[in-house]
């Protein structure tokens, strides 16, 4: 690892500054991720800007939002009462991810800004398009079972790692940036990229910009929903394929759903179709296996990771099922 | 709960805590690169990018001028290692050819070979100076792919030059008779390359303290091994290396050959003049110490219709490298598990270019039993019986690899303690007829066994005035508790209280021991203590005699004499009384000190002498998303006498656990264009962790093997995971009907 | 609590003085082909008489004040520089939790977190646990019933173990295996740690 500048700021601005000043420099917060890639080589930024000293870790009512700073650790999240109470979705898949300790390090902010698990990413040995943009996609024609089955270019097939992510795009979310040009918001579901012919941009953050919060919209999915996660072990492993489903069911008919998948794309991906196909159905099997196949629709394998296009809509059927079940 | 008492007799088979629990609980157990030395620097290893080659160029200039570096080595500067050969194969164990001589040429044989070494004053300048190396290499085509190279696999050397070696081509009755069989079945059966991943790095300190005096602190399962192959290695005399290995943590068999950054740090060491600490990155873990090979095999099987197996043929072909041979025995179950007739056996092993692989836990026995007790499950099933009853009816009492009576054999005790344990009759014929709620419940078995070896070692026991032993012996701990037993041992044979007893192990200028492996050192260094504490109890015996009471000792018969809390005294003379440390007290000794050779007789000439274990799963299965869970696990041992009952158990469950890794989550994966391994940390590639893990419950027979040592020791450790990955998939099967012949069973297979 | 600095830090600044400096320099004096490898030669000359920075931390109820570079770790700061080598490296990368030390009483991975990220922190490790010689309950029933092997996933088993506990997270055999998931015992003695942890949870010691 590259020696680096580190500061420490205490105001969001200075913060701004630090990091608009250096094309180089990177935020770190938790750093389990960042800290993980410089050791691999794989990330070595000049300058690092260490967040932990600005006051954005609250977890708070704003309207009829709940809004979850930047800085708020992933363990304190899952485990919050507010969050418990009004989204539990999120909390499930908070628990889904990592491991307690990284889970104690993680921040929200942190969570989302993940760069992809792909071996060929993480080995500067082997080409990338995402970390040496055109030395070609080792995975194209690689070991690519834990690829994307969605939305990739032939640039690059990486999937988004988080499970944070799969939660917060399905509960219509919103990313909180403040940045050189001033604050803006984001929907979450416009945060992250899709690969194109630029897989080096995971999101569409500019440069300077800072994840100050995220803002989740009050919605009827307090009860049952379900974070189904499958993955090589029966914990502490990223997902094969995942899902975050979340129903609103009055007399047995699904009044409203929301439903997004991980796993199996660039981004978290929100499964707006198949929620559709959903609504005013009876919560049933049956009509679970149709959304499943609406959700399904486009997608396309590789040659080592052809299970998904079965796993991915058995796993909806799973996830529906389980959260439908919740008494 | 009721509080076992702290004050333990320490009797062979109690479940005593082991000796050395309180130094790793604190953090005080030091491995190997835990010594502080002065003027110690940092040495980081240069992997190539490459899989086959030459270096065409290699640029160190950046590296030596960053801060701090020291020096940064290569085969262009490298101090030569006298001892390299410069033949390429000459034969030697334990494996076949040549280990890699590192920093020897400009010839790339594998991945991710060490090709320079950065030493500098910390470890993080060491580090970052690693990544300013430049290399430009002249490409060769390169194979990685076994199974693209099963037609180049080879009879070992071995087994061309004896044809009696367990390695060559092995018949009994007639050959591929299978084929002929009245219900029969043939199937192919692979395992992919599994890392030993211990949860220590492998570490050395390499350390000259002399220009021909070497000291090291090594991770190693062998410090004798370890010590005359250094020796080998630099010309000088074998008491010049000291090896020292007091804590390893854990190892499975990637510590019992030496690897390239052993002697990379030594080498380090040498041109710096200063003590260099080598730790590997989890990367290079998959690369530069070993890992059991991926193993393509086939197996031919025929039955009569009523269940006696009448045929098997069992071929398999492991990877090795371009310049080892390495060979494990695979076959051996099949030549004597089953009363089979007719057994044709075929090992080959094809080079490719891949470092060497190292026996992992329960080595080719683990791989064979794959195939061979799912190959028995699956042929219980073509005759429609109870793979239990299957194993009872083709039971053998006596070996039919040679006709030799087993030493001891339990296995049917063991089938009948597991099947009552884990409620067998609750397992239906009929795949996928149990449920629990969505999952899908299924019950499967798998038998392993392990040669009871025993070797040669010697013990020093030494008794003190104060009336602590100490034992000495140059085996080491890679985790099973061998100081323990040891200790257990000795309290028994000696009778005297645990506490007043320490085994010291782990250092090569302690009494002559074998490496700690394939499950032998109970059996060896075990006996060895007996031994040693039997010639010291007749030299208390001697200066008994020398006391006021002493005619008594003089003329007692041995079954007289008692030895109980550290006295001795005579059963007809209750006077007769005395404490080992006042008898040497008595005797103005300072101490009293035997040094014993022990080794193992000629029973094995008349005898056939394995472990045996039965293991017994429940699995669930997820019909939806394929995911498998282990939910119980019943191992039943026939593992002779148990020391202790407490860490033998232990060994169990990591054998379980390992099993459960080896069935269902653990595969490294090369990318065959680039030679290169794309799952290489704990991330990708899948250990279990704790959610993995069950209940599970462990039996052992116990009784003693009279044959194998006075102790009646067997062996565990690799029986423990030998078996169990058939028990698993066998047992996917049964709640399935899904027949998986190509671990690790992951989801994408059973969906 | 120590005030925090807004602007870099003092070494930094003349650091990067004297780079620009020396950079400048180099670039005067040095004819162009070799342009770049000069320059990188002074840069990191330069750079290694000022790379250190100062941090203080509070390591089991010992204050240390430090001067150490930005880039490490805290795990490799007490197994490299302070000799609290209780604090096992197994991965480097977060994967197996060999490395859990407890900062400001939660569990975290001590080797993805540079130390000087922890200025002000207190920091205990496994070489912390126990109170002199007494040893802390999860150590005793770690030994009563056999929670290891090897020893070398141990300390971090440990520190796990007392903050599963302290989270709340060890109501069930299920829900301790879900939260020690992160660290790795190779070993395979899991099913002995939870009963370990089990044993220290109902015997209502004080974790």
């Amino acid at each position: 690892m590259n020696q680096f500048q580190y500061v420490r700021p205490t105001k969001q601005k200075a913060a701004i500054d630090a990091l608009a000043k250096d094309a180089n420099a990177q935020i770190i917060a938790g750093g389990t991720n960042l800290i993980d890639l410089m050791k691999r080589g794989v990330m070595a930024p000049q300058k690092l800007v260490d967040i932990n000293k600005l006051p954005l870790n609250k977890i708070e009512r704003d309207g009829s939002n709940t809004r979850i700073g930047a800085l708020a650790l992933n363990g304190v999240v899952a485990e919050d009462k507010l969050v418990l109470e009004k989204h539990p979705l999120l909390a499930q898949a908070l628990n889904a991810g990592a491991s307690a300790q990284l889970r104690n390090m993680a921040t929200v902010g942190g969570n989302m800004l993940q760069r992809t698990r792909c071996h060929y990413f993480y080995d500067t040995a082997l080409p990338c398009n995402k970390r040496e943009p055109g030395s070609g996609c080792g995975a194209l024609e690689g070991f690519n079972r834990m690829h994307a089955i969605f939305g990739f270019s032939d640039k690059c097939i990486a999937v988004h790692p988080s499970d944070m992510s799969v939660a917060l795009v399905a509960l219509d979310a919103t990313v909180l940036v403040s940045g050189p040009k001033g604050d803006r918001r984001i929907p979450f579901i416009d945060f992250h990229r899709l690969p194109g012919d630029t897989p080096q941009k995971d999101t569409n953050l500019e440069p300077g910009e800072l994840i100050t919060a995220v803002d989740i919209p009050d919605a009827p999915f307090t009860k049952n929903v379900h974070y189904l996660k499958v993955r090589e072990r029966a914990s502490y492993a990223f997902a094969l394929v995942s899902v975050a489903a979340a129903l609103n069911i009055e007399n047995n008919t699904i009044k409203d759903a929301r439903l997004a998948m991980g796993g199996v794309a660039h981004k978290p991906w929100r499964l707006t179709e198949a929620e559709k196909s959903l609504v005013g159905k009876p919560a049933t099997e049956e009509t679970f296996r149709q959304a499943a196949e609406v959700a399904m629709r486009g997608a396309k394998a590789f040659k080592y990771n052809q299970y998904k296009l079965k796993l991915a809509p058995n796993s909806i059927v799973q996830a529906l099922k389980t959260a439908a079940a919740v008494a | 709960m009721k509080e076992q008492s702290p004050k333990q007799s320490g009797a062979i088979g109690e479940p005593m805590n082991r000796v050395d629990g309180r130094l790793k609980v604190t953090g005080a157990a030091k491995y190997s690169a835990e010594y502080e030395l002065p003027g110690l620097v940092h040495g980081v290893l240069v992997g190539s990018t490459i899989t086959k080659g030459t270096i065409k160029s290699i640029d160190t200039r950046q590296a030596e001028r960053a801060p701090g570096v020291l020096a940064v080595i290569t085969y262009l500067n490298s101090p030569k290692v006298p001892g390299f050969a410069e033949r390429d194969h000459p034969a030697e164990p334990p494996t076949a050819g040549q280990p890699l001589r590192v920093f020897h040429d400009n010839k790339v044989l594998f991945n991710d070979q060490p090709i320079a070494i950065v030493v500098a004053d910390t470890l993080e300048r060491a580090r970052y100076a690693a990544s300013l190396v430049k290399t430009q290499y002249d490409q060769d085509k390169h194979q990685t792919n076994l199974e693209a190279n099963l037609d180049k696999g080879f009879l070992p050397v071995q087994a061309k030059k004896n044809p009696k070696s367990p390695l060559a081509d092995y018949q009994r009755g007639e050959v591929d008779a299978y084929k002929n069989g009245a219900t029969k079945l043939e199937a192919e059966y692979v395992i992919p390359t599994e890392m030993h991943n211990p949860m220590e790095l492998q570490a050395i300190i390499a350390h000259w303290e002399a220009p021909d005096k070497l000291t090291v602190y090594d991770k190693t399962q062998a410090v004798m091994g370890t010590q005359r192959a250094f020796a080998k290695d630099w010309g000088i005399p074998e008491a010049n290396v000291k090896v020292i290995a007091t804590f390893v943590g854990g190892a499975f068999g990637n510590g019992l050959h030496n690897w390239p950054h052993e002697t990379a740090a030594i080498i380090a060491a040498k041109k710096t003049g200063r003590p260099v600490k080598v730790v590997l990155t989890r990367e290079q873990m998959f690369t530069m110490v070993g890992y059991r090979p991926y193993t393509w095999q086939k197996i031919g099987m025929s039955a009569t219709p009523d269940g006696k197996l009448t045929a098997i043929t069992h071929e398999s072909v492991g990877q090795t490298s371009s310049y080892e041979q390495f060979t494990e025995s695979t076959l051996q179950q099949t030549r004597m598990m089953y009363t089979s007739p007719n057994v044709t056996t075929r090992y080959r092993i094809a080079s490719l270019d891949v470092s060497t692989p190292i026996w992992m836990r329960g080595p080719g026995e683990a791989t064979g039993a794959f195939a061979l007790e799912s190959a028995i499950d699956e042929m219980a099933y073509a005759v429609n019986m109870d793979p239990l009853e299957f194993r009872v009816r083709n039971h053998t009492d006596t070996d039919p690899d040679n006709g030799k009576p087993w030493s001891t054999k339990y296995l049917k005790e063991c089938f009948q303690m597991g099947a009552e344990r884990i409620g067998w009759k609750n397992r239906k014929q009929q795949p996928g007829a149990v449920r629990a709620g969505d999952w899908l419940v299924g019950y499967g078995m798998g038998v392993g066994t392990f040669g009871a070896h025993r070797g040669a070692a010697t013990v020093r026991a030494r008794l003190q005035k104060n009336g602590q032993l100490v034992l000495q012996s140059a085996t080491t701990d890679i985790g099973p508790g061998t100081g323990t037993a040891m200790v257990q041992i000795a309290a028994t044979t000696l009778g005297m209280p645990p506490e007043k007893i320490t085994f010291q192990l782990g250092n090569s200028t302690f009494p002559q021991a074998p490496s700690q492996g394939g499950s032998s050192t109970v059996n060896t260094v075990g006996a060895a203590v007996q031994d040693a504490c039997i010639a010291l109890r007749k030299k208390l015996q001697q200066l008994a005699s020398a006391t006021p009471n002493g005619a008594a000792f003089n003329a007692a018969k041995p079954e007289d004499i008692v030895i109980s809390e550290g006295h001795l005294s005579l059963a007809s003379d209750k006077l007769a009384k005395a404490a080992y440390a006042d008898l040497l007290k008595q005797n103005n000794e300072a101490e009293v000190e035997v040094v014993t050779e022990s080794k193992p007789g000629n029973d094995r000439d008349k005898y056939s002498m394995y472990s045996y274990s039965v293991h017994f799963v429940q699995v669930h299965v997820h019909p939806l998303t394929g995911e498998v869970r282990v939910k119980k696990i019943i191992s039943c041992a026939d593992a002779g006498t148990i020391i202790n009952q407490k860490t033998a158990g232990n060994q169990m469950m990591g054998g379980a656990v390992g099993g459960i890794g080896m069935a269902l989550t653990e595969g490294a994966v090369i990318d065959d264009r680039f030679g290169r391994y794309v799952t290489k940390d704990l991330a990708d590639y899948h250990v279990p962790v704790h959610a993995d893990a069950p209940n599970m419950e462990f039996a052992f027979v116990n009784k003693p093997d009279p044959h194998v040592n006075a102790l009646g020791t067997k062996g565990i450790g690799e029986i423990a995971i030998i078996g169990m990955a058939p028990a698993i998939a066998n047992a996917v099967f049964n709640a399935t009907g899904k027949r998986i012949r190509e671990l690790p069973i992951t989801p994408d297979k059973l969906i | 609590m120590n005030p925090e600095p807004e602007q870099p830090n003092h070494d930094e600044a003349r650091r990067t003085f004297l780079k620009q400096s020396s950079l400048l320099t180099a670039f005067a004096f040095t004819p162009g082909p070799v342009l770049q490898a000069a320059a990188a030669e002074i840069d990191e000359k330069v750079a290694s008489a000022f790379e250190k920075v100062p941090v203080r931390l509070d390591i089991n109820g010992q204050k240390h004040k430090l001067s150490i570079e930005p880039r490490t770790t805290l795990l490799d700061l007490l197994r490299e520089q302070l000799g609290l080598t209780g604090t096992k490296k197994g991965c480097d990368y977060g994967q197996c939790g060999a490395c859990t030390v407890h900062i400001d009483g939660k569990r975290v991975n001590s080797c993805l977190t540079f130390a000087v990220m922890q200025e002000g922190k207190e920091i205990t490790t496994i070489e912390g646990l126990a109170n002199g010689d007494k040893l802390h309950p999860m150590q005793e029933a770690f030994i009563k019933h056999d929670g290891f092997q090897c020893g070398y996933c141990t300390p971090g088993q440990i520190m796990s173990a007392v903050a599963c506990i302290r989270e709340g997270h060890a109501d069930s055999d299920d829900e301790i295996r879900e939260y020690m998931s992160g660290n790795i015992c190779r070993c395979g003695a899991y099913a002995n740690i939870v009963s370990a942890i089990q044993e220290v949870k109902n015997g209502g010691q004080k974790v």
